[in-house]
C-alpha cells in the first residue's frame, strides 16, 4: 500500500527516523522532498516549523530544547493526511547517557490509507488491522535494536513512545513496574509507577525502568486486538525485552 | 538488661501475628462454561473455576493473599483443547513464573501447573491466560488477585488510608461472535510461538461491569450502598479491549489514590477517571450527602475513540454508617436510573398494580395502571423537564413502595 516516511538516506525505509540528542546540542535539520507533494516538517512542542518543502526541494530547521524529553515530529501539510500516511517520528533530547531505546507507535487501516492515497479524504470509520513499533510487528520488531530492551539488572533504562497513529494504546509490561518520567498528556502523572500505560494519539511518554530481576519479558499492547494481525497471534505491539544478571 | 529482653520478645511476637504465611489457590481451566447474559442469551465461555459444579465465573474467582505471603497457585486444566497459562499482572513475578506459554510453561488437559511467588505491594491485580490471550480473555479466563497489607486489615496499605468497605469493580466486554464454536476451538500448535488463528473483527454487545450488565447491575454485590461519612474504596481494573471512562456522582468526593498496586503520591480528587485496558485504580469515596444516583461507566473504541456504551452502577447512600440496611431490603428496584423518559420496575416478584410519579414540588404528573409481576418497562412519555422525581408503586391503592427516578 502507499506509505510515507522521513528517511535518513535516499532508501526507503517504513521506520521513521529516530532523531536522539544530546540535551546541549543544537541541531541544524535538512529535509529533502523526494515526494511529488508539498511538505513541511514541524514538531508542536519544540516550536518547529519548516517552510513549505515543494518536491524535489529541501527545508533546513534548527533544533534545540532546553528540556529533556521526547518529541514528535510530522507532517504539518495536508494534516492529518499525511501523518496518516505515515510521516511522524520521534525527537529525543537526553541529559543523560543511560541506555535509551524508541518506540514510535501507529496503526494501519488500509482502507484510509488508500482513501487517502487515491482522493485525500477519510470516509470511513477508523478500524486498523495492523499494529507497528517503528514500522515493525512481532515477531520482527524484537531485530530492531532501537527498539528491544537489553540491559542488565540495575540498570537504569529510558524508553521514549511516541504515539504518532490514531488509536490510543495501554502498554503493559510484564515483569517490570516502571516510573513516568515524561507524559505530554499528563503532566501530573509524571512520578506514578505502573505496568501499564494508556498513551492517546500524538502524546509521548518518557519511562525509566530498573530491572530488579533478569529474564524475557513481554511488552505489549493490552487492547488485545493490538496484538494481532492478518490472523496472526501474537503479531502487532508485542516485543520482549531481555534483562541479563 | 531486662528491659532490653522483654523488647525483643514483644518485637517477635508481633512479627509472628502479621508474619508471612503460606496462601494455597487452586483454579480449574474448563472450555464449556456457559454464561446468561442480561437479555436471556447464554454465551459459551472458558473460565476459572473453584468446583467442578459450577461453570466457570466471569471474571474468575478474585484472589486473596497479603503482603509477604508465599502463594502457591495450582492451575488444573480439565479442557479438551488448548492448553493454558496464568499471567500474574501486574505482580512483578519472575519469568518462570510468568505464564508467557513460549517464555514460561502451559498446562496440558489434566495436567496440574503451580505458580509459586511472594505477594508484593498491596493492591490489585490480574491473572489471566495468556495462550492466545486474544481470544481467551475473550473467552473469560481473567479474574482479579487482590493483595491487602500485610496485616490483612482495610487499610490500602501499610501506613495509608483506612475504609469501611472495599467493593470490586471489573469492566469487560463479549462479543457473541467470539463465543462461537469456530473461534473458540481455534487449532493450537503448542511447537510454535507464532499462530495462526481467526479473529474476528471485534463488535462487543455486551458491556459488563463483574461480569453483569443493565438490570444485573443491581444485584447488592454490585450496588455501591454506603452511608455519608463512611469511606469506601473502590478497586476499578479493566480487562477490556475498550477504554472506560468513569464518571462518579460529585458528591462521593471521589480520590484517586492508587493504579496498577503503587500509591498515588499526591492522591487527585476527580469525578472523572480513565481507565484503559490493563489498568488498574484505586479510589477512596467518603460521601457528604444522602444520594441516589449511579457511577456512569462509558465504555470508549480505542481506534474510533468513540463511547460505544453506558452502563451504570447504582449508588445509594443512605444516612450515617450503619443505619441505611433499611435500603438493602427495599422489595422493588427502578433502573437505570438516571434514565430518559422510561425506566424498568423489579419487583422481585411481588405483585402490584400501578405507579405514580410526582414531581419535585409534589404535582402528580404520571399515573400507569395495569397488573405488574416482576420486571416491567415503563414507557414514561410525559414530557417533564429534566429533575427527580417521586415513583410510588401501588397495590389495590395501597402504596408499597416509594422510589426516587431522576429524569435526564
Amino acid at each position: 500500500m502507499p506509505y510515507k516516511c522521513f528517511n535518513p538516506s535516499n532508501v526507503f525505509d517504513n521506520r521513521n527516523a529516530i532523531l536522539s540528542y544530546s540535551i546541549s546540542d543544537t541541531v541544524s535539520l535538512t529535509v529533502f522532498n523526494n515526494d511529488m507533494i508539498p511538505h513541511r516538517i514541524g514538531s508542536t512542542e519544540l516550536g518547529i516549523t519548516s517552510g513549505l518543502i515543494a518536491p524535489g526541494m529541501n527545508e533546513t530547521v534548527s533544533i534545540h530544547s532546553a528540556v529533556s524529553g521526547t518529541f514528535i515530529y510530522y507532517d504539518l501539510e495536508n494534516y492529518p493526511n499525511n501523518k496518516i500516511l505515515g510521516l511522524a517520528g520521534m525527537i529525543v533530547f537526553r541529559n543523560n547517557s543511560l541506555a535509551s531505546f524508541y518506540w514510535n507507535l501507529k496503526e494501519i487501516d488500509s482502507l484510509w490509507i488508500n482513501n487517502i492515497s487515491s482522493n485525500n479524504q477519510l470516509s470511513t470509520e477508523y478500524n486498523p488491522k495492523f499494529f507497528l513499533i517503528n514500522g515493525n510487528h512481532n515477531p520482527d520488531i524484537n531485530e530492531d535494536s532501537s527498539a528491544r530492551v537489553i540491559g542488565n539488572v540495575g540498570d537504569t533504562i529510558y524508553i521514549h513512545i511516541a504515539n504518532t497513529g490514531n488509536s490510543i494504546h495501554s502498554i503493559h509490561f510484564h515483569g517490570y513496574h516502571l516510573k513516568i518520567v515524561q507524559s505530554s498528556g499528563h503532566q501530573s502523572h509524571q512520578g506514578r509507577i505502573k505496568d501499564t500505560f494508556p498513551i492517546n494519539p500524538m502524546e509521548v511518554l518518557t519511562l525509566e525502568l530498573v530491572p530488579h530481576q533478569p529474564g524475557e519479558y513481554p511488552v505489549h499492547d493490552h487492547n488485545l486486538i493490538a496484538v494481532t494481525g492478518a490472523n496472526i497471534y501474537p503479531n502487532g505491539m508485542f516485543l520482549t525485552m531481555l534483562i541479563e544478571p | 538488661m531486662t528491659t532490653r529482653i522483654i523488647f525483643l520478645i514483644l518485637l517477635m511476637a508481633s512479627f509472628r501475628s502479621h508474619g508471612q504465611q503460606t496462601v494455597n489457590h487452586q483454579l480449574i481451566a474448563r472450555n464449556l462454561g456457559e454464561k446468561a447474559m442480561h437479555d436471556g442469551v447464554v454465551l459459551r465461555t472458558f473460565g476459572f473455576a473453584q468446583s467442578f459444579s459450577e461453570h466457570p465465573p466471569i471474571p474468575g474467582p478474585t484472589l486473596y493473599a497479603n503482603e509477604g505471603d508465599s502463594v502457591v497457585l495450582d492451575l488444573f486444566n480439565v479442557s479438551q483443547g488448548a492448553p493454558h497459562t496464568i499471567h500474574l499482572h501486574g505482580l512483578d513475578v519472575n519469568q518462570e513464573n510468568d505464564g508467557v506459554p513460549h517464555l514460561s510453561f502451559e498446562v496440558h488437559h489434566m495436567d496440574h501447573g503451580y505458580y509459586y511467588f511472594v505477594a508484593p505491594h498491596p493492591g490489585t491485580y490480574f491473572y489471566h491466560c495468556h495462550v492466545v490471550s486474544t481470544i481467551h480473555v475473550q473467552a473469560g479466563m481473567y479474574g482479579v488477585f487482590i493483595v491487602k497489607p500485610s496485616d490483612g486489615s482495610n487499610t490500602t496499605w501499610d501506613g495509608g488510608f483506612t475504609y469501611d468497605q472495599e467493593k470490586l469493580y471489573t469492566m469487560s466486554e463479549m462479543d457473541p461472535l467470539w463465543h462461537e464454536d469456530s473461534v473458540m476451538e481455534h487449532d493450537h500448535d503448542t511447537s510454535q510461538s507464532i499462530h495462526e488463528v481467526s479473529i474476528p473483527e471485534y463488535h462487543p454487545s455486551y458491556f459488563l461491569v463483574n461480569g453483569q450488565s443493565e438490570q444485573q447491575l443491581l444485584e447488592p454485590d454490585i450496588v455501591l450502598q454506603t452511608a455519608k461519612e463512611e469511606v469506601s474504596f473502590l478497586r476499578m481494573a479493566n480487562i477490556g479491549y475498550l477504554a472506560n471512562r468513569v464518571t462518579f456522582p460529585e458528591e462521593l468526593n471521589a480520590q484517586i489514590i492508587s493504579t496498577d498496586g503503587r500509591p498515588i503520591v499526591i492522591p487527585e480528587l476527580s469525578d472523572t477517571l480513565w481507565i484503559s485496558p490493563g489498568e488498574r485504580y484505586g479510589v477512596l469515596i467518603e460521601p457528604t450527602a444522602d444520594l441516589i444516583d449511579s457511577i456512569e461507566i462509558s465504555y470508549v473504541n480505542m481506534n474510533t475513540l468513540i463511547g460505544e456504551n453506558i452502563q451504570y452502577v447504582p449508588v445509594l447512600v443512605s444516612g450515617t454508617s450503619g443505619l441505611n440496611e433499611a435500603l438493602i431490603e427495599r422489595p422493588f428496584e427502578l433502573y437505570p436510573n438516571p434514565s430518559a423518559d422510561q425506566f424498568y420496575i423489579k419487583s422481585w416478584g411481588q405483585a402490584y398494580d400501578g405507579i405514580k410519579i410526582y414531581d419535585a414540588m409534589g404535582r402528580l404528573v404520571h399515573v400507569e395502571n395495569h397488573n405488574y409481576m416482576d420486571t416491567e418497562k415503563m414507557d414514561i412519555n410525559m414530557d417533564v423537564p429534566k429533575g427527580i422525581y417521586t415513583v410510588e408503586i401501588l397495590l389495590n391503592q395501597v402504596i408499597l413502595d416509594t422510589l426516587k427516578w431522576i429524569n435526564r
